[in-house]
């Protein structure tokens, strides 16, 4: 019984989905652009010509190296090199690699905690919901640049403190989003007979509401990663993300701001560049997922 | 639709009438001049920063001037005496004027001097200068200055003080002189307006005793992100600008519309190496565990300085707008040596003395801190010297923080307030144009109540350069003061207390047709620009 309500979707549901997203070509196109991405993103230390990060590898003597030049080392620098000699296509394989596990990472851990308190506070209502919504309200009403600024500021240089700035920054756009579709979904039949089953809230919440409140979820994931990758190098650009010797691609194209008057426009076009390609290949998929699950939308 | 078409007429017959206009400023006699940092305040004593002695030298001057090259030379002083080892005698100019008219006489002299130490919440005052010295007056125009130990830096420390009104700036706070009440000084220059975070204004004093200023008003407005201050300039919203990035010089120098100069800087940007404990707390073997702090042996310290490769860092970091050195200032500087060399950069021999030393093959871990922002290309300063050093087999990170944060740290960040770190990065300008203030300041041995190792962050200590030092700073005779002073400098070089790495040019760019005489100082004085 529970299992059926769990899952209400037939087994060719899937399938029908997978179909449906791939009607549409852009959308396509976004997904391969991503799946690339994230390719070069994990193997970069296998594709990459130079560990950016290794200070014996990186040599000055290579510093504002145009595109193509040859590197004391003897490979070729395809997009060149940054103010410090480092190799900019390694720096943006290597830089993708934080970024994206920022993003995914930092997204990850708002979801799971924006679901678990959008859940109560729909579950439960009254004051829990109350005071939880009028937090959430709050936190919404700030620009999340402005409090990830403050809170980076506070907390420091490094990885695990922008991840933490942007769990804190995103968890409320997740909380709001469920607490929505778990207000509707709370009044259903079915979660009236878990409950006369004599099921334990967390299980009802956990089991039954959940599963039929991740449409829009999904949806929102996409586009919230998208937005803590731009936002980490928002920060990074302002200089209060993440060390200037292990750099993200905010880092990089900051690093390369002070050199656009001179016409060295390649240290800060090409991180420019990767990270347009990703926000944007996100934002594809993330539309034509929030077409495909929403059948509200539907032509 | 009639309405807005008319209206967008309207609106494009004006636009070409503005773009009609002559560009008013070349007719003008103004001067606008972008600023790379702001000046914090328009109280001359409340805070020693370039940025604020730069613009207070508009309005306000000290009794002793400091040329383009930081020589000495007569300002308020008409002349000076010196009666004995430990009493000086100066002659004030006559029939200079205040901006309000009133006369300038030894009265404001001694007022100024009793200012200085009782400026309230001063983040740096000024009176180091006058501690130690009794300021008597003699007659309207004659003042004695009498001093406890023989100073023989009595006229670089008074080419500090700028000379306030006696009668105007009785009784104003800091805050009343950055609102324009009591500043009022003898200078060029007369103060219209400080806006913070904007602009700096002066306008001519037609009665200045130099004769009537170049400028009928200057103003300087803070321009402090650098390709804004060079875009400033490149489209005339500006007619000058200091402190042109390194990325841009060399182009702005090819560039026919602009004009750029510039002078080495009195500032060294040098490492400080941790020197007060056994075991410091960003040093460690490669696997993590504690070792023994290998910069108290010497040999580690020369080879640490044998691995910079400092001319690559001058042209590839500062692409050539700096100069390498091994010494504290310039040897065009008095008091500097001449034996000196600029260590060679010797990777091998470096090894080798780390293999004596017993650290390699197995090498060891280090952090390198610094500001970021404080200094030009600092964070990739930085960067480059971390490369150099892990080319020998020191296995080194690279942490930066904002200068505020880092000074604090780097100073007193560690238990007992002792320096928090291993090795760090900074700068420091001479600002009496001498080593001595160099050496009292990052080499004396650290000593707060005698006023060495005031900056000395790692706790550098060398017994003879001590002893060298305080016998300079009791020489009054200017050559033997200067001998001694190099040869404390080659002492503390030879024990490599600090690793210099270079100095920085100060570059200014200026508009066609505008000539800007570069200073060794820093200082973007107006009265430096000519036609």
């Amino acid at each position: 019984m529970s299992d059926v309500v769990a899952t209400p979707r037939a087994k060719g549901e899937f399938a029908r989905f997978v179909d449906r997203f791939l009607e549409d070509r852009v959308a396509v196109f976004g997904l391969g652009l991503i799946t690339l991405i994230v390719l070069l993103a994990v193997f970069a230390p296998l594709i990459a010509p130079q560990n950016p990060y290794d200070l014996a590898k990186v040599d000055i003597m290579d510093s504002r190296q145009p595109p193509g030049s040859k590197s004391m080392d003897g490979f070729t620098m395809w997009l060149g090199s940054d103010g410090v000699g480092r190799d900019l296509w390694s720096g943006i394989l290597y830089g993708l690699r934080i970024s994206l596990m920022v993003g995914l990472l930092s997204g990850l851990i708002a979801a799971t905690i924006g679901l678990c308190i959008g859940l109560i506070a729909a579950y439960f209502g009254g004051r829990i919901e109350n005071v939880i919504m009028r937090i959430v309200d709050l936190q919404l009403s700030l620009p999340s640049v402005l409090v990830a600024l403050i809170l980076v500021a506070l907390l420091g240089k490094g990885v695990d403190k922008i991840i933490i700035a942007l769990i804190v920054v995103q968890w409320a756009y997740y909380a709001r989003t469920v607490r929505g579709s778990a207000l509707v979904e709370r009044r259903k039949e079915y979660v009236e007979a878990a409950r006369s089953l004599g099921l334990s809230h967390t299980r009802t919440m956990l089991k039954h509401i959940l599963p039929n409140c991740l449409a829009p979820v999904i949806v929102i994931a996409t586009v919230q990663t998208a937005h803590a990758i731009s936002l980490e190098a928002t920060l990074s650009f302002l200089g209060v993300g993440l060390p200037q010797t292990e750099p993200s691609l905010g880092v990089l194209i900051s690093n390369g701001f002070q050199y656009m008057l001179s016409g060295k426009y390649w240290i800060s076009f090409f991180p420019g560049v990767a990270l347009l390609l990703t926000i944007v290949g996100i934002n594809l998929v993330g539309d034509r997922l929030r077409d495909v699950l929403n059948p509200r939308l539907e032509k | 639709m009639t309405l807005t078409r008319r209206s967008l007429a309207l609106t494009a017959a004006l636009l070409a009438g503005g773009l009609g206009l002559p560009a008013v400023s070349a007719v003008a006699q103004e001067l606008k001049i972008g600023l790379s940092s702001e000046p914090s305040s328009a109280d001359p004593h409340f805070h020693n920063l370039t940025p604020n002695n730069a613009v207070a030298r508009h309005v306000f001057e000290p009794l002793i001037f400091m040329d383009e090259f930081q020589r000495l030379g007569f300002g308020l002083a008409q002349s000076w005496k010196v009666l004995d080892d430990l009493t000086w005698e100066f002659k004030l100019k006559a029939n200079v004027k205040f901006h309000d008219g009133s006369p300038f006489t030894a009265d404001d002299v001694i007022f100024t001097m009793n200012r200085v130490p009782n400026v309230p919440q001063s983040p740096a005052p000024k009176t180091s200068y006058v501690r130690g010295k009794t300021f008597e007056k003699v007659d309207d125009l004659t003042i004695r200055v009498k001093t406890a130990k023989p100073e023989p830096l009595m006229l670089n420390h008074l080419a500090q003080i700028e000379i306030m009104s006696a009668k105007a700036a009785a009784n104003v706070t800091t805050q009343d002189l950055n609102a324009g009440k009591g500043t009022v000084g003898t200078g060029p220059y007369q103060f219209v307006e400080f806006v913070p975070g904007d602009r700096y204004v002066v306008k001519a004093n037609a009665e200045h005793w130099g004769g009537k200023p170049r400028w009928e008003r200057v103003t300087f407005r803070f321009l402090k992100s650098d390709p804004t201050r060079v875009a400033a300039l490149l489209s005339g919203d500006v007619d000058i600008i200091e402190n042109v990035p390194t990325a841009d010089a060399a182009r702005l120098s090819k560039d026919a519309r602009v004009t750029v100069s510039s002078a080495l800087s009195n500032r060294i940007i040098y490492l400080h190496m941790d020197r007060h404990r056994e075991d410091s707390p960003f040093i460690k073997a490669k696997d993590g565990s504690a070792i023994k702090n290998p910069l108290n042996d010497l040999r580690v310290r020369k080879a640490l300085s044998m691995a910079l490769n400092r001319q690559a860092i001058v042209e590839r970091i500062m692409e050539n707008e700096a100069v390498s050195t091994g010494q504290l200032l310039p040897d065009t500087y008095a008091g500097t040596s001449k034996k000196i060399k600029i260590p060679a950069y010797d990777v091998d021999g470096a090894r080798k003395l780390l293999t004596e030393a017993g650290l390699l093959p197995a090498g060891f871990k280090l952090t390198i801190h610094g500001p970021n922002g404080r200094y030009t290309n600092d964070t990739k300063i930085i960067e480059a010297v971390a490369q150099m050093f892990t080319r020998i087999g020191i296995e080194t990170t690279v942490e930066t923080l904002p200068p505020a944060v880092f000074f604090t740290r780097a100073s007193t960040g560690g238990p007992n307030r002792t320096p928090e770190f291993s090795m760090i990065l900074a700068g420091w300008s001479a600002g009496t144009g001498e080593p001595s203030d160099t050496l009292k300041a990052l080499l004396g041995t650290f000593n707060p109540q005698a006023g060495t190792g005031a900056a000395n962050r790692g706790r550098f200590s060398n017994a003879k350069m001590d002893e060298l030092l305080a016998k300079a700073l009791a020489t009054v005779n200017d050559q033997q003061r200067n001998a001694l002073l190099a040869e404390a400098t080659e002492v503390a070089m030879e024990d490599v207390g600090i690793i210099p790495i270079f100095f920085p040019k100060n570059t200014w760019a200026a508009k066609k047709g505008l000539k800007v005489t570069a200073r060794t100082d820093e200082y973007t004085l107006a009265m430096s620009v000519a036609r």
